[in-house]
């Protein structure tokens, strides 16, 4: 929205600078981007929130200036809706259900022709295009009150009839930019007697426009309803500023006055005379509604203890006429604010127009809640994780869940991945299976400027061939053109371990072309682990240890171990010191916490573990 | 274990390092005593080898340590000697140690701000209903609103979904419906994580970006909470210098609704590409949770109040090292992930 400080002027004094008043517009709730300092202007761009359609309005926005500058605003000049000296026939046919209020009046012996300077220079500067009298004050009416009209040559309304109605869908339809576009089902529409002349709140169709040759025009201000304009504007992707008010909520009240400005300003610029009486078809009474505000409320609520007559002043100045009685305010919403609907919402008035940055600061009160919560998560063992693989050399990368069609693998089928059905781009088009994909292209792009690369993601995959099945999981994937296999298995082991889960981790490890890669359900791993480290007391007997050469043909180091340690409970640690050829050297730790093994003992067991393995695995002792 | 005493006591006794690599000659050498002690064991009937085997390991497992022991005696006391002449403004042997990445870093710093003022942490689904994304939270099918959050919507092919039903959640502020119909006040929660949005990327927007979303619910609950939790917790984690404003804002899921915005870092408040020529950064919209999210949830509002607030994670990561681009941060070029 765009809203010229000379334009606002118009309708309330301003004693703040541009600057000091785009700050205070901000504060309030309109988004002050930018001020565009033109040579003789200075222009506000605001950021206006969906609730706020008045403020898609200069009167809106001037409002808003009065209750900041506590200042009354001055309203445009009327034109006066005199009796017609001779009346045209034109038949409506409506439906307050797709058409809530449908005001309009005809005039005739207009003069179409240029705008004067003024209202030319004024629409230049909220970028609107000059088109013709007519036209631009319907514009400029619309900026002006936040009410979007449109004028249809009357002689082109055959039949003098106009039915509103909703698309079947399919019909073709020409707007005044001269763009057809196929309506879409349930649009509401207005049709004369052989064809579709308006696509209601959006465009108006090319052939009902005002051009030069137009002598009579009916002027409709309506009140469409939001989501009907909404769906058929999104559909068609066709947005206009008529209807972004609409959608929004128009100021249900608000036909009359505009339909008067627009009379006014038509007879003032174009001439012509008022050929009909004013139509207002409607069901509903359009007046404001009553909402009460109680003190103890808003101050609890704010946590400030605001005296009432600074809250009652604050609603005055917003027009919202309140009425105090004992601690009670009740206010009167003109129609133009349909985004105050609760107690709640005259709360933010006062806090906002008070100054947010007015406020005192306080922390919370109350007990600290130490039940544990549903979704709970324990970043510190994320942290842990992250630490040892940090101290190991891996450095943390971030990459996107979105993956392309072109950067998956071979064996990677994108029928079996979850997909979005628009996406950005076709770069990132698939919910990622696997962290894989994108730590390969990122040790790859890595490599002109590194040798040593180590890198790891903690992040989710998405699983599941459908929508039915997803399933969303953490993965702990690290990639490394520099560390072996061994190390690699190391790292996941010292992780293990330190998470107290006991688990090989060989298969989650895997030798690539450009070295190793590892990938881990971190959300199964997380299951499993265990946290209750309990004390062991350090032995009060000494261990016997001794180093055993063994020699043996394929068989597992991970069994040979296994075999030796189920030999005797006395047997407390086993661990592979060496290896040569089909030799290996078992480290091996005799240990009874209760007293002092013997020689004798250790031969004992000694002779079980080497008969053992003899046995199974046709093991022997290295002479 | 006489060969044990003897040679021993000859480490212990030697005066310079020549001596000991004598001794460890006679002794460990390719002939000396014990080597050829080791090499008899053969010698040895069978049953008693073991035990011998073991004994003269252990003899030359502590030799060796001595030896090893003294050996590292000397050398420190010829490194004392050469001291002097090291150039020790050399640069040092950096250990291999990697980099967490500037989002984890601060995204710790956040949880544990949280948690020094009672807020768990919660972790939720991205794939989300409709539903918790927008219903619960006041946001109804065709409000306008949703404009302001572009979609991404899931491919229901092959499954019993509607179209439109489940989507890439566009804000965390989903998690508040699934969090607190679960539980009953007080509630203190924040839940970092990713959302997803149809947005063309550029310096200040992506699809994807992470925000750190909190909320808090108790009897007593104000908005001047709201604004002293605010600025607690961006003290804590920008410094005591940042300079911050409130503004009015609107999002159906709160009212009043509150916008933070944080002197830009980038540019000190002077304006850049960054904070589009502002010298502000929007950083952490919030409000007070609307009546009707509270009564969607199963809360009375005229008993309970609370303030909801999102931060922006990967803008305040951004803003926090001066980085003048979003895209930084999901790129693993390691020239970037090394400087943090």
């Amino acid at each position: 929205m765009l809203a010229p400080l000379s334009w606002l002027k118009e309708y309330v004094d301003i004693t703040l600078t541009p600057k000091e008043l785009g700050e205070k517009l901000t504060e309030v709730g309109l988004g002050c981007e930018k001020l565009i300092k033109t040579k003789d202007d200075t222009i506000f761009e605001l950021e206006i929130t969906p609730n706020r359609p008045d403020c898609l309005s200069i009167i809106g926005v001037a409002r808003e200036i009065a209750a900041i500058e506590n200042k009354k605003i001055k309203f445009p000049k009327l034109g006066n809706l005199i009796k017609p000296k001779k009346t045209l026939p034109l038949t409506i046919k409506t439906d307050s259900k797709i058409n809530p209020r449908f005001t309009g009046i005809i005039l005739t012996n207009i003069k179409v022709g240029e705008s004067p300077k003024w209202l030319k220079d004024r629409l230049g500067k909220v970028n609107q295009r000059s088109i013709n009298n007519i036209v631009d004050i319907t514009n400029y009416v619309m900026l002006e009150l936040g009410n979007p009209m449109h004028a249809f040559d009357y002689d082109k309304i055959s039949g003098n009839i106009m039915t509103v109605s909703q698309a079947k869908g399919g019909e073709k339809f020409e707007s005044v930019d001269a763009i057809t576009y196929k309506l879409p089902k349930d649009a509401v529409i207005i049709s004369d007697k052989e064809k579709v002349i308006d696509l209601c709140g959006i465009k108006g169709g090319k052939n009902s426009g005002t051009y030069e040759d137009t002598n009579t025009i009916f002027i409709r201000v309506p009140v469409e309803v939001p989501n009907l304009v909404r769906r058929a504007s999104q559909t068609l992707s066709l947005r206009s500023d008529a209807s972004s008010i609409f959608e929004r909520g128009v100021n249900t009240d608000g036909t009359i006055d505009a339909l008067k400005r627009i009379v006014g300003l038509i007879v003032e610029l174009a001439g012509g005379e008022i050929a009909s009486e004013i139509y207002d078809i409607r069901e509903q009474n359009f007046k404001p509604w009553k909402l009460t505000l109680r003190k103890d409320r808003l101050n609890k609520i704010l946590g400030i203890d605001l005296p009432i007559k600074k809250v009652v002043d604050i609603l005055e100045t917003l027009n919202l006429l309140p009425v105090l009685t004992k601690d009670i305010i009740q206010v009167t919403v003109p129609t133009y604010r349909n985004d105050l609907k609760i107690e709640e919402d005259l709360i933010e008035e006062v806090a906002r127009i008070y100054g947010y940055n007015n406020f005192p600061k306080t922390m919370p009160e109350g007990i600290i809640p130490t039940a544990q919560i549903p979704y709970f998560k324990d970043y510190r063992l994320d942290e842990k994780v992250k630490n040892i693989l940090k101290a190991s050399g891996f450095s943390e990368a971030y990459t996107y869940a979105l993956i392309g069609e072109k950067d998956m693998p071979e064996d990677l089928n994108s029928q079996n991945l979850l997909r979005i059905d628009n996406p950005v781009s076709r770069d990132f088009e698939y919910l990622r299976p696997t962290l894989r994909i994108n730590l390969l292209k990122a040790l790859t792009e890595n490599k002109s400027n590194f040798k040593k690369i180590n890198l790891f993601e903690l992040g989710k995959v998405y699983l599941g061939k459908n929508l039915d099945e997803a399933r969303e999981e953490y993965c702990l994937s690290g990639i490394s053109n520099s560390k072996s296999f061994f190390e690699i298995k190391g790292l996941l082991e010292k992780i293990f371990e330190d998470l107290g889960i006991t688990e090989d981790p060989t298969k989650y490890i895997e030798i690539i072309n450009e070295g190793t890669f590892f990938e881990l359900n971190f959300s199964e791993l997380l299951k499993k682990i265990n946290n209750n480290k309990v004390f062991k007391p350090l032995p009060k007997y000494p261990p016997i240890v001794e180093d055993l050469s063994i020699i043996a043909d394929d068989v597992k180091t991970s069994d040979l171990i296994d075999e030796i340690k189920n030999q005797s409970p006395i047997v407390s640690d086993v661990s592979l010191l060496d290896r040569f050829k089909n030799s290996r050297t078992f480290h091996i730790v005799y240990q009874n916490k209760n007293r002092n093994l013997t020689t004798n003992e250790v031969k004992i067991i000694r002779e079980k573990i080497l008969k053992k393995i003899s046995e199974k695995f046709n093991a022997k002792l290295k002479e | 274990m006489q060969i044990k005493n003897s040679a021993v006591s000859m480490i212990i006794d030697a005066q310079d390092q020549k001596e000991l690599e004598e001794i460890k000659l006679q002794f460990l050498g390719k002939s000396g005593k014990l080597t050829l002690t080791l090499k008899d064991i053969v010698k040895i009937p069978s049953e008693k080898r073991a035990i011998v085997g073991q004994l003269a390991n252990e003899v030359k497992r502590i030799v060796e340590e001595t030896l090893e022991t003294k050996i590292s005696e000397f050398k420190n006391q010829v490194s004392d000697h050469k001291k002097q002449n090291i150039d020790t403004s050399n640069p040092g042997t950096p250990p291999d140690i990697g980099h967490l990445h500037p989002m984890t870093q601060v995204l710790y710093e956040v949880v544990d701000v949280f948690k020094s003022i009672g807020f768990q942490a919660a972790d939720g689904p991205e794939i989300e209903s409709d539903h918790y994304n927008f219903e619960v939270l006041n946001i109804p099918k065709d409000h306008p609103s949703r404009d302001t959050q572009q979609t991404l919507y899931l491919d229901t092919r092959n499954s019993k979904i509607n179209p439109g039903e489940i989507i890439l959640r566009t804000q965390t502020s989903a998690m508040q419906g699934r969090i607190m119909e679960k539980i009953k006040p007080p509630v203190r929660v924040i839940v970092p994580g990713k959302n997803f949005r149809y947005e063309q990327v550029d310096a200040s927007h992506g699809f994807e970006f992470w925000q750190v979303e909190g909320f808090m619910v108790d009897t007593n609950v104000k908005l001047t909470d709201l604004f002293g939790t605010i600025e607690y917790v961006l003290r804590k984690l920008m410094g005591d210098k940042i300079k911050l404003k409130f503004a009015t804002t609107n999002f159906p899921f709160v009212e009043p609704g509150v916008d933070t915005y944080i002197e830009c870092t980038v540019c000190k408040g002077k304006g850049c590409s960054f904070c589009k020529y502002s010298g502000w950064s929007e950083i952490m919209p919030a409000g007070m949770i609307h009546p009707n999210v509270l009564k969607a949830v199963g809360y009375d509002s005229q008993k309970v109040s609370g303030f909801a607030f999102a931060i922006g994670l990967s803008r305040l990561v951004t803003l926090r090292y001066q980085m003048d681009d979003l895209r930084l941060l999901t790129n693993p070029d390691m020239r970037i992930l090394e400087q943090f």
